[in-house]
């Protein structure tokens, strides 16, 4: 990221039981991905509403990104059907406001993918730098 | 609205330091509206820095304190702690993670790393200012428990929280008890046989009055949580009554006149078994049982015995338990097909299979027809692979094998014993055992880690090479007529549990605990713990240690009749909710009811019921639910500050 | 007569295993007396680096639960402090003496530490392994628990500088060592293990060639306490740039009297390297080796991780270490690999040196005995089921009073005991 301030601003929402740990573990095992990657943690993905997603982009995020649970939640094994159907409709408002879609990604990132969550986050920053 | 906050920066020793300027991050920090004082520590988590926020509160007035230091997972506890003994409510406190999502994740850009602290801090200044007071619930736990597996581990946690006070449910997917244990003779270090180990622990099992064995026994069900699980178990017949008082006589004509014969499991596959067997005679429980999937229902042994009774059915049973121990412990490793040599050459065995050959062998050690000279043990087979999935080493292998060995020399004398092994590792004590082999004339060699051993046949013989570090690679090749895999541990087939209970599993397939160190029999599920080799490779003194913990972890959680909580629950604001059962509808916990009051109808969370998962926010089409610690305002605030 | 105090366990050994044996009893509710003889607890482990094999550093597990057991209602600590004369006199019946030695500092002590900066004494720091000094009045170190002065007054000059310049009044030079009664109903043994002496082993010079050190002298250099921020060598203070692991330092070596392995050496040698390439990326780290044990949970990987990272690991085990005029050493080692004998010059060698018992617990009974096994540990009458229990019912042990053990297994070794105590305590089987 050569300490460039115009690379894009990502949020995460992490999940305190499941992908909050793998995002930690990324850092315990000097795993880099861009600082411009900031998280937030919640119980679990599926109570994610659309309203801060919103207002993230608003306020100048470039991008969000669930890392969601997935089927190791511990709460539910809807969980998976839950969030999907909120980015479902997120990306619905999103198209109504004029914002593109891809702008809100979303993945199932283990309590362990401390791998697949910086893949996905040099990705994620790629795509919305081009 | 808070608006007397102290921020604490830690150094953590150097590990965030060293990246993130922290001096940086105070100050921009102390300028921060509401905030009241700004400091550095080396250790934020050390008695006299806990001192130090505690005196600060009392002597500042603070109403609520951000730490900014490691994961949550490590110390939220104790931050909220400090917040309590200084007479703060716990929840006024924020923790923000600086070091493992900030300096070590950005190790390599500290500038950088530093910006994101303060912004990250900010965020956390600014969820410590929409912070409110909470109390924690309480939620009424029974002093019951149910440890799945009796293996030596699940038995001697159940004895131990049996002593304890606490009521225990075991139960046994198989119809004996003792999983592994009871199928070896002399374990090493004691040299007292599996089956002595297990039939003293069953003993101490039936005496105790508060511990009831199912065997033939799964979990088919789970709901609730910790503190009150209710579990609905399935238990399978048996096909033989419990008040059997079948003699070994009557029972043995009961399996000569039984037309079924298949491999047995038991004795890895070197011998057959009947539909109606039990695997030794002091096995337990004591009374036989018939493998339905072989068993044709021909009726014989009905003839024979008439506590047989092969029209038993299925049972359901429903038992309600504060917490759940996991020992299903370990499976060995099943070599592929042609895997030095497995299945393909006729004289190479896995360990566990020699191991029951040492016991059906009583003068000499004949396999296949032939009295065996020459013993060749191929170490690390499923262990350490460098292509397969397998990378973690297995642990007792070095050792089982080497005291297989010598019980092989003590007992058959004139057997010589060639290790081919990649570095011996009988750690501790049991390097003795390593001595005692070298010293009775077992051969030990080492492969180099990229020229693995081979096995394969040349002129009728079975010949097993090795380049050798030990005599300074040079090619050595032995003919054996006995090759033995000293295969690796895997953990059990437990797919319905794992269905069930949603137990993590890490990278090398075995549960995975929260923290090796600090919580190391403890899963991210509340109220499941684990223990045994179900967690990593363990001996059996291992396993027992291991499981011994989790009794010791399970009886401090639920014994006190009640466990505090997470008071994160949901909050419908009755005024905006026009009812519609969406969130209802969504709730996993049926915790969202209905109400009508006035003619209005609105939802209610049942907040016993409620587990803060949330699911029900994002649903409602007028955004009339909140969940505590996490409302608009403070996540909404955390992202500006995040941006600013 | 004084009133005897009362708890339902004596834990011996405020280290890491002691104090998870102690958390748990008392998290249950029984009332535990911690009894540790140095001056603060957290044992060995507290002075540690980052720790094998997930790095998270040694002070960052130690310290919560050290803090845990320090203020938890249930448990009282007497460090400085040993017990003897410990007499059985039925089952849940023990007595002993608890004999606290005088600090010559009262409780009041702040920790400020100007007394330290007065005195005018300097020896060495037995907390950084003699690697610096201290004063005679001190601190023990940053991270001690309690965080209060001691005065060595072996080596204290009675100037009385010290009594002067203290703001809280905390000096007391009339302090006496304390003698009481207490009696308890169970007991564990937690008094842990001692670093092999490699004086022991001559021909490796340590004492005699500076630059040459130990393993726990290296760990000191690696901590974020540590005495230089950065790791030198002793004899100049020269950056070292070609290190050598010696591993099995007195382990698995009959001459020496420790015929078995242990078990830490080669994982802690593993994660120092690993920690030294990060210090001193231009260094070069080799490590002799017999075998390289990496058995438990993630150690395998761990290892691989370290021979990813270009630390050279040569199967040999050092013979004869000479030094040279400019103070680097040369190691005759023979390289099984290769079959012959060669030698290495490298500018710092570490002596991975290996556990050996704290035998205290031979001591403290009066009319009993804890036997011993064969190794001078204590021993375990029923190792598979009990792994806890020693030959007195009601005394059991904990961590690597047992044997070698690492850190992981210490703590459920300590778990373990604390199990077999509280199934004790309440009655056993009914």
């Amino acid at each position: 990221m050569d300490g460039k301030t115009t690379a894009p601003r990502i949020l995460v929402f992490s999940t305190e039981k499941i992908s909050d740990p793998a995002i930690d573990l990324a850092g315990l095992l000097k795993k880099h991905y861009p600082p411009t990657v900031y998280t937030i943690n919640v119980p679990c993905s599926s109570s994610i509403k659309s309203k801060w997603i919103l207002h993230a982009l608003d306020k100048g995020f470039d991008g969000v990104f669930i890392a969601a649970d997935g089927t190791d939640c511990s709460f539910s094994d809807t969980c998976t059907e839950r969030t999907g159907e909120l980015v479902q409709r997120t990306h619905a408002l999103m198209k109504e406001k004029g914002i593109d879609p891809a702008k809100l990604k979303m993945a199932a990132i283990c309590s362990v993918c401390s791998e697949p969550f910086v893949k996905h986050m040099k990705n994620f920053v790629e795509a919305l730098a081009s | 609205m808070r608006n007397r906050i102290g921020v604490y920066i830690c150094y953590c020793g150097s590990n965030i330091s060293d990246y993130v300027d922290c001096e940086k991050v105070k100050d921009i920090a102390a300028e921060t509206t509401d905030v009241i004082l700004s400091k550095t520590t080396m250790f934020a988590c050390s008695d006299s820095a806990q001192n130090e926020m505690i005196e600060d509160i009392k002597n500042q007035k603070l109403d609520a304190i951000v730490v900014a230091s490691c994961s949550p997972k490590l110390h939220l506890n104790t931050f909220r702690n400090v917040a309590q003994r200084a007479g703060l409510n716990q929840y006024n406190y924020v923790q923000v993670n600086i070091r493992e999502q900030c300096s070590w994740a950005h190790s390599n850009t500290p500038p950088q790393a530093t910006e994101k602290a303060i912004k990250l801090v900010k965020a956390g200044i600014a969820r410590a200012k929409q912070s409110q007071e909470l109390t924690p619930m309480a939620i009424p736990s029974t002093n019951s428990v149910l440890v799945v597996g009796a293996g030596v581990a699940g038995m001697r946690a159940a004895i131990e929280l049996a002593k304890m006070g606490t009521e225990v449910f075991i139960i046994e997917r198989e119809y004996f008890v003792g999983g592994r244990a009871a199928q070896w003779n002399e374990l090493f270090t004691t040299n007292e046989t599996g089956r002595e180990v297990v039939s003293r622990l069953y003993n101490t099992i039936m005496e105790a009055n508060n511990i009831t064995l199912f065997t033939g026994a799964d979990i088919d069900s789970k709901t609730g949580s910790v503190g009150n699980f209710d579990v609905k178990l399935r238990i399978r017949p048996r096909h033989v009554k419990p008040d059997c008082k079948l003699d070994w006589g009557k029972f043995k004509k009961a399996v000569e006149v039984c037309p079924v014969e298949f491999d047995d499991p038991f004795n890895f596959g070197l011998t057959k078994q009947k539909a109606i067997y039990k695997n030794f005679p002091s096995e337990f429980p004591e009374i036989p049982t018939i493998d339905v999937e072989h068993c044709t229902k021909c009726g014989k042994c009905v003839d024979i015995c008439d506590k047989i009774d092969l029209d038993q059915k299925e049972e359901m049973l429903n038992i309600n338990v504060g917490a759940v121990l996991l020992t299903t412990g370990s499976s060995p490793y099943e070599p592929k097909t042609g895997e030095f040599g497995y299945k393909e050459i006729e004289n190479v065995v896995t360990l566990q299979q020699l191991k029951r050959l040492i016991e059906l062998n009583e003068y000499d050690l004949i396999f296949k027809g032939k009295k065996i000279k020459n013993i060749a043990y191929v170490y690390c087979v499923g262990s350490r692979q460098v292509d397969g999935e397998n990378k973690y080493c297995s642990r007792y292998c070095c050792t089982s094998a080497i005291h297989t060995a010598i019980m092989v020399k003590e007992k058959y004398k004139t057997i010589n014993n060639f290790h081919f092994t990649r570095g011996i590792r009988t750690y501790g004590k049991q390097e003795a055992l390593y001595h005692k082999a070298s010293k009775q004339g077992d051969i030990f060699l080492q492969s180099f880690e990229d020229s693995p051993t081979e096995v394969y046949k040349e002129n009728g013989h079975t010949v097993v090479k090795i380049k050798d570090i030990l005599t300074a690679d040079k090619e050595l090749e032995v003919n054996t007529d006995l090759v033995v895999l000293v295969t690796g541990m895997i953990p059990r087939k437990n797919d319905s549990i794992n269905n069930i209970l949603k137990v993590p599993i890490g990278r090398d397939k075995f549960y995975n605990e929260i923290h090796p160190k600090l919580r190391p029999v403890e899963t991210v599920i509340d109220g499941v713990l684990i223990a045994g080799a179900c967690q990593a490779p363990l001996n059996i003194t291992e396993s027992v240690k291991s499981s011994l913990s989790a009794a010791v972890k399970v009886n401090s959680l639920i014994s006190k009749g009640k466990i505090e909580l997470e008071p994160t629950l949901a909050q419908i604001d009755k005024l905006l909710c026009n009812w519609c059962d969406k969130c209802a509808d969504v709730c996993p916990y049926s915790a969202i009811v209905k109400e009508v009051k006035n003619g209005k109808m609105f939802a209610v969370v049942h907040e016993a019921n409620c587990k803060g998962c949330g699911m029900c926010l994002p649903v409602c089409p007028s955004n009339a639910i909140q969940l505590i610690g996490y409302t608009d305002i403070e996540i909404e605030s955390m992202i500006e500050a995040l941006i600013d | 007569m004084v009133e005897s105090k009362e708890y339902d366990v004596l834990v011996i050994g405020g280290g890491i295993a002691g104090e998870e044996a102690a958390l748990n009893l008392a998290n249950i509710g029984y009332k535990v007396i911690l009894v540790e003889k140095d001056l603060s607890i957290g044992g060995k482990m507290i002075h540690l680096s980052k720790v094998f094999p997930t790095l998270d550093c040694g002070a960052c597990i130690t310290t919560p639960k050290v803090s845990e057991t320090a203020r938890h209602p249930n448990i009282e600590i007497f460090t400085f402090s040993e017990v003897q004369d410990i007499e059985k006199h039925a089952e849940n019946d023990f007595s002993a003496t608890l004999i606290e030695n005088p600090r010559y500092v009262t409780d009041d002590c702040t920790g400020c530490q100007i007394c330290e900066e007065k005195c005018p004494v300097v020896v060495e720091d037995q907390y950084q392994w003699n690697l610096v000094g201290r004063k005679a009045v001190y601190v023990p170190f940053s991270i001690a628990n309690p965080r209060i002065a001691v005065i060595d007054i072996e080596n204290c000059s009675l100037c009385g500088l010290c009594e002067k310049v203290c703001p809280a009044n905390a000096i007391d030079f009339s302090q006496v060592e304390k003698k009481s009664t207490i009696k308890i109903r169970s007991i564990i043994i937690a008094t842990g293990f001692e670093l092999f002496d490699p004086l022991l082993i001559p021909r490796y010079g340590y004492g005699k060639f500076k630059n040459v050190v130990t393993s726990m002298q290296m760990e000191r250099q690696l901590v974020p306490t540590r005495p230089f921020n950065n790791v030198l060598r002793p004899m100049d203070g020269k950056m070292p740039d070609n290190i050598a692991y010696v591993l099995c330092a007195g382990s698995r070596d009959e001459t020496v009297g420790n015929p078995i392995c242990s078990q830490v050496c080669c994982m802690y040698s593993v994660k120092q390297a690993q920690l030294l390439m990060g210090a001193l990326p231009m260094a070069d780290v080799t490590i002799y080796y017999i075998n390289i044990r990496a058995f438990g949970k993630g150690f395998c990987e761990f290892f691989q991780q370290a021979k990813g990272m270009g630390i050279e690991f040569i199967k040999g085990k050092a013979g004869l270490i000479k030094e040279k005029e400019n103070g680097n050493l040369i190691i005759l080692y023979e390289d099984i690999q290769q079959g012959n004998v060669k030698e290495a010059e490298h500018d710092l060698v570490v002596l991975s040196v290996g556990m050996l018992p704290n035998t205290d617990f031979t001591e403290i009974f009066k009319n009993s005995r804890v036997e011993q096994d064969l190794y001078n540990y204590v021993n375990k009458v029923d190792e598979l089921c009990c792994p806890a229990k020693t030959n007195i019912d009601g005394v059991f042990v904990a961590g690597t009073s047992t044997g070698p053990l690492d850190i992981p297994d210490s703590i459920l070794s300590a778990g373990a005991a604390s199990a077999e105590a509280a199934g004790y305590l309440n009655g056993g089987v009914k």
